[in-house]
């Protein structure tokens, strides 16, 4: 009886090996979202997905999982078999995992980028009523009035503690730091007061400015931007930034290190090729983000040189828990 | 006005269809301790892509509607809140069904979720603007009173024992801490485990300690039978929808205020009204937690209120109320919409549309509820042996399926086996539940306010006396706090004593 | 159903295991951040388990103060059936992953159909088959909530269904 069973088992298995053999893909495809439902990376890997589904022609089922800056949905890609079967769709923070101290690895080094889709714009953004209108005048502000500018910022390694860092890098920031728990908390205190100014992704705080409840104060990029017209780039003025520009987070799909290359190569295409349906070019357009679309070296290139420029902004403005140094990081 | 918009769900037959099924869905989604709203609608983000715009909306907003409302239902028949928002409906619903009125109680709950409902509705469609200018004027020193204010209703949830209610409060706040610091991220009774750095999910504690540990409870009488329930009477009567009136539009206040504020939501806002509703009951029927009417229909009203507050910054300024709004905004996204402070300006027939919706699920909602009961109540007269090992089953798949992770399910087993002892021992764990939703928004808050006012003590109460909102809610604080402890008895008592002797003398 | 002026059984041992955790999570609190100041990642967190500390304390003298409780004994707190649900559901939490969500679902609800019905065994099979179906279609293919597979190779044989629905098409 046993042996009977055993036999069915591995006749089953057979059959199912003979089915891997065949053409990728075979059965439904995990996409593992590193950050909750509603958020930015969310609303881009939904969007872009079903268009990417088409060129597959397979279906890929998307989940959130979320926790520990993005490591926990991250660390379960790796444990995972790579077959191609589990995605991993993230933002940048893998990247600062290392200098931050929340693991020994990052895309480059344990995973395959199927495709870079986009990044954002950073901006510094303030209260309407705020008496100051530039970066300029901001910088002149705070040095007459030292620590009385509330700054919203974000935990270690966020977007906005990169981008002070950036700042402070060229200029003297003096202010009193209020922390929230993410850009969208941090926008809404803006505009009921709570703080003065505030590091923000331009997507995040493109429709607040819009209807004025917020004003821009820096562009923090090395082009003018097509959502903000009128507003030049902070190089213009300060032309010291332009060695860590153009500088923003940027959203991926990935496979683990070590999956079939003509896997990689079928998702890449798919992936690309979604990412140009209109309705998704519309989507980034009224996001204000900028579309990237790189796979294989390019990809690899493109985050290293961005984890080389924000490794060393944050350790030198002394909130990295290690140096880059110890993981052989170049310094830009 | 815009009236086409407004009845476009009215109108047209499939909108119809899909505002009324969801509502259904919702019902269902709600009552079941492991299915979530927040889950459901950030699932039909995906299910709904390639539909248009206003049938996908219409989906969700029946699916929040009848969501919100359906968790009432497994609170007061079996005891188990299936959503956090029913936590307070159990209190006063479950002795009812007891009592065989698990009919009556369930009409009530209906009748008054939609009334709550409706006034949540007609203060977004009126009133809008204005309320979320006030909400966003919140400044953190006002969110770290208001939970404050939050956390003193431990002592109403306390029951027999005010000590043993702070003690599970305390562990409650405790609990909210465990995971990264948000704020510094820093690492807190996290053990060096990768596993806790999001903290412990509060679903998996939610359905360990309500879903868990009432089914090992109930396991305690496996052989009684079930009561039976009296299903004759299930409309309530006139007069007692005009008695609770004053009561309902009351808790609904509470309800839309605790809504339209970003970071809290109906779970809160359920319990404050049912604290509400026990300070302002001069005398119930019944006493409070042995089946009181008004404890029903205060958090039923305020948790459905707090659906149209939620939508009220989400539709004016882009902010979402609470984590439902929050993926709806992201659903909006997605079918190219831009949600923010000009999509009242740029495409207002969305507002009238959404506002509609809104209305026709509350009617849904009302129609499935009372229609629905006789099914419902079918489920608690089943036989325990299959109920039981079912509600076991599906808090083990609920915990797990909110992050995906066997972790949520073990600590979930944890809590149910620890609320089970805490049961037995004369703790409740309301107070429980209630410091794990206050505790993040206490700890953030605080250290928002004291850091902003440069860790100055001064200008902090400076900051707190010179605004009318803060000054307001800090005397709420106050005088709550002396009304819930021993030492406002004793204070009437000395007072009383000293005023006593003088008409004798 | 408690009692508030008799002491059940384990009650003391419980309050004391109470105070155990308190001091054990109050010790973890110091340590996040010290006493460094108002506004520190560990201030919060000293201040609830300082709170547990304190009420713990109190329950826990309160507790040895109160007569023994008559009524109930060591079977009527802790009844046979309590332990035995609590034990399988552990049981059921560690097999989860290696063996599946699927055949370990159906032998938990099968076991604790049929013992808590104390009916025949194929009554119990049939329920909770019924039962799992139920729950499957719901989470799994409407929620699309990937439960651990484990030996079952679940997604071959969606993909398999499907292939053959779509081949007839």
């Amino acid at each position: 009886m046993k042996k009977k069973l055993f036999g069915a088992v591995s006749a089953a298995a057979l059959v199912f090996a003979g089915a891997a053999m065949a053409e990728y893909p075979e059965k439904e495809i995990q996409g593992i979202i590193q950050w909750g439902a509603g958020g930015s990376t969310d609303a881009v890997m939904r969007a872009v997905t079903p268009h990417a589904e088409e060129v597959l022609g397979g279906k890929v089922v998307m989940q959130n999982m979320t926790g520990g800056v993005g490591a926990i949905a991250a660390k379960f890609t790796m444990t995972q078999p790579a077959d191609g079967y589990t995605l991993l769709m993230g933002a940048e923070n893998p990247m600062l995992y290392k200098v931050m101290g929340l693991g020994d690895f990052d895309y480059n080094s344990a995973f395959e980028p199927v495709a870079l889709l986009a990044r954002g714009v950073p901006i510094l953004v303030a209260n309407p009523d705020a008496p100051y209108n530039t970066f300029a005048e901001l910088v002149d502000y705070m040095a007459a009035h030292p620590e009385e500018v509330k700054f919203g910022s974000t935990g270690p390694g966020g977007l906005p503690s990169v981008v002070t860092a950036m700042l402070d890098a060229e200029v003297d920031v003096s202010a009193t730091f209020v922390p929230y728990d993410g850009d969208g908390p941090a926008l809404t205190a803006l505009q009921g007061g709570a703080i003065d100014v505030m590091p923000a992704v331009l997507g995040a705080a493109l429709e607040a400015i819009k209807a004025e409840r917020i004003k821009v104060i820096a562009l923090v990029d090395n082009t003018p931007n097509e959502a903000l017209p009128g507003v030049a780039p902070i190089t213009e003025d300060f032309p010291g930034y332009g060695k860590y520009l153009p500088w923003g987070p940027f959203f991926g799909v990935f496979v683990k290190a070590g999956t079939p290359e003509d896997v990689v190569a079928k998702l890449s295409t798919a992936y690309l090729e979604g990412a140009q349906a209109t309705d998704f070019v519309e989507l980034l357009e009224n996001r204000a983000y900028l579309p990237i679309n790189l796979s294989g070296q390019d990809a690899k290139d493109y985050m290293a040189k961005w984890q080389s420029v924000t490794s060393w902004l944050v350790q030198d403005a002394g909130i990295a828990k290690r140096s880059p140094e110890e993981f052989g990081i170049p310094r830009p | 006005m815009d009236f086409q918009s407004f009845f476009m769900t009215f109108l047209d037959l499939r909108l119809m269809a899909l505002v009324g099924a969801g509502t259904a869905a919702g019902i269902y989604i709600g009552a079941i301790p492991g299915l979530s709203v927040t889950m459901a609608v950030s699932i039909l983000i995906s299910f709904t892509f390639s539909w248009e715009m206003y049938d996908a909306l219409a989906l969700m907003i029946g699916i929040y509607m009848g969501g919100v409302y359906g968790g009432s239902r497994t609170a007061i028949l079996l005891n188990i809140p299936g959503a956090p928002s029913a936590i307070a409906t159990a209190l006063d619903g479950y002795p009812l069904a007891k009592k065989g009125q698990a009919g009556e109680a369930i009409g009530l709950s209906t009748t008054m979720s939609a009334l709550g409902g409706l006034i949540g509705i007609a203060v977004l469609g009126f009133a809008a603007p204005a309320v979320s200018e006030f909400a966003i004027r919140f400044q953190p020193r006002d969110y770290m009173l208001l939970a404050i204010l939050g956390i003193l209703l431990v002592g109403s949830l306390s029951g027999e024992s005010l000590i043993k209610g702070v003690f599970a409060g305390a562990l409650g706040l405790t609990i909210g801490c465990v995971g990264l610091d948000p704020l510094t991220a820093q690492e807190r009774f996290t053990f060096g485990h990768i596993e806790l750095w999001g903290g412990i999910s509060f679903v998996a504690v939610m359905i360990g300690l309500f879903g868990v540990s009432e089914a090992l409870m109930q396991l305690q009488h496996i052989n009684t039978p079930a009561v039976k329930q009296k299903i004759s009477r299930v409309i309530p009567s006139w007069k007692s929808v005009v008695k609770f009136l004053p009561l309902s539009i009351q808790s609904s206040s509470i309800g839309v205020i605790i809504g339209a504020l970003p970071g809290t939501g109906g779970d809160i806002a359920a319990l404050m009204a049912y604290d509400h509703a026990k300070r302002v009951t001069k005398d119930p029927e019944v006493p409070f937690g042995k089946g009181a009417r008004a404890g029903l229909v205060a958090p039923e009203t305020a948790n459905n209120a707090a659906v149209g507050g939620a939508f009220i910054p989400m539709l004016t300024l882009g902010i979402p109320g609470d984590s439902v709004t929050a993926i709806i905004i992201g659903a909006m996204f997605i079918h190219g919409l831009n949600p923010g402070p000009m999509l009242m300006i740029e495409r207002p027939e969305m507002f009238w549309f959404i506002l509609g919706a809104l209305v026709l699920a509350t009617g849904f909602m009302l129609f499935f509820g009372l229609t629905g009961i006789r099914l419902f109540v079918k489920v608690v007269e089943l036989p325990r042996a299959m109920l039981f090992p079912l509600i076991l089953l599906l808090s083990i798949i609920g915990a797990f399926a909110v992050n995906n992770s066997l972790t949520d399910v073990y600590w979930m087993l944890g809590f149910g086996v620890l609320g089970y002892f805490m049961k037995l021992y004369g703790y409740q764990l309301g107070p429980v539940i209630l410091g794990v939703i206050l505790s993040r928004l206490i700890d953030d808050n605080w250290r928002r306010a004291i850091i902003s006012e440069r860790e100055d003590l001064g200008r902090l109460f400076h900051g707190i006396f010179t605004s009318p909102l803060s000054l307001v809610l800090f005397m709420a604080v106050v005088m709550i706090f002396f009304t819930s402890t021993p030492l406002w008895p004793m204070l009437k008592k000395r007072l009383r004593r000293k005023a006593d002797p003088a008409p004798k003398a | 159903m408690h009692d508030p002026s008799r002491r059940l059984p384990g009650e003391r041992l419980f309050s004391v295991l109470m105070v155990a955790v308190s001091l054990f999570l109050f010790h973890t609190a110091t340590k996040i951040s010290g006493f460094s100041g108002l506004a520190e990642p560990g201030s919060f967190p000293m201040f609830a388990t300082g709170m547990m500390v304190i009420t713990s304390v109190i329950i826990t003298l309160k507790t040895f103060r109160l007569p023994h409780s008559d009524a109930h004994g060591w079977k009527a707190v802790f009844p046979g059936f309590v332990i035995f649900t609590a034990i399988l559901m552990g049981f059921y939490a560690l097999a989860l992953k290696p063996v599946g969500f699927l055949p370990t679902s159906f032998v938990f609800l099968t076991i604790s159909t049929w013992v808590m019905s104390r009916g025949s065994l194929l009554h119990a099979l049939a329920v909770s088959a019924l039962s799992l179906v139920l729950v499957y279609v719901v989470f799994r293919i409407v929620f699309s909530v990937l439960m651990p597979e484990g030996v079952v190779p679940e997604r071959e044989i969606i993909a398999y269904i499907s292939s053959i629905f779509a081949a007839g098409e």
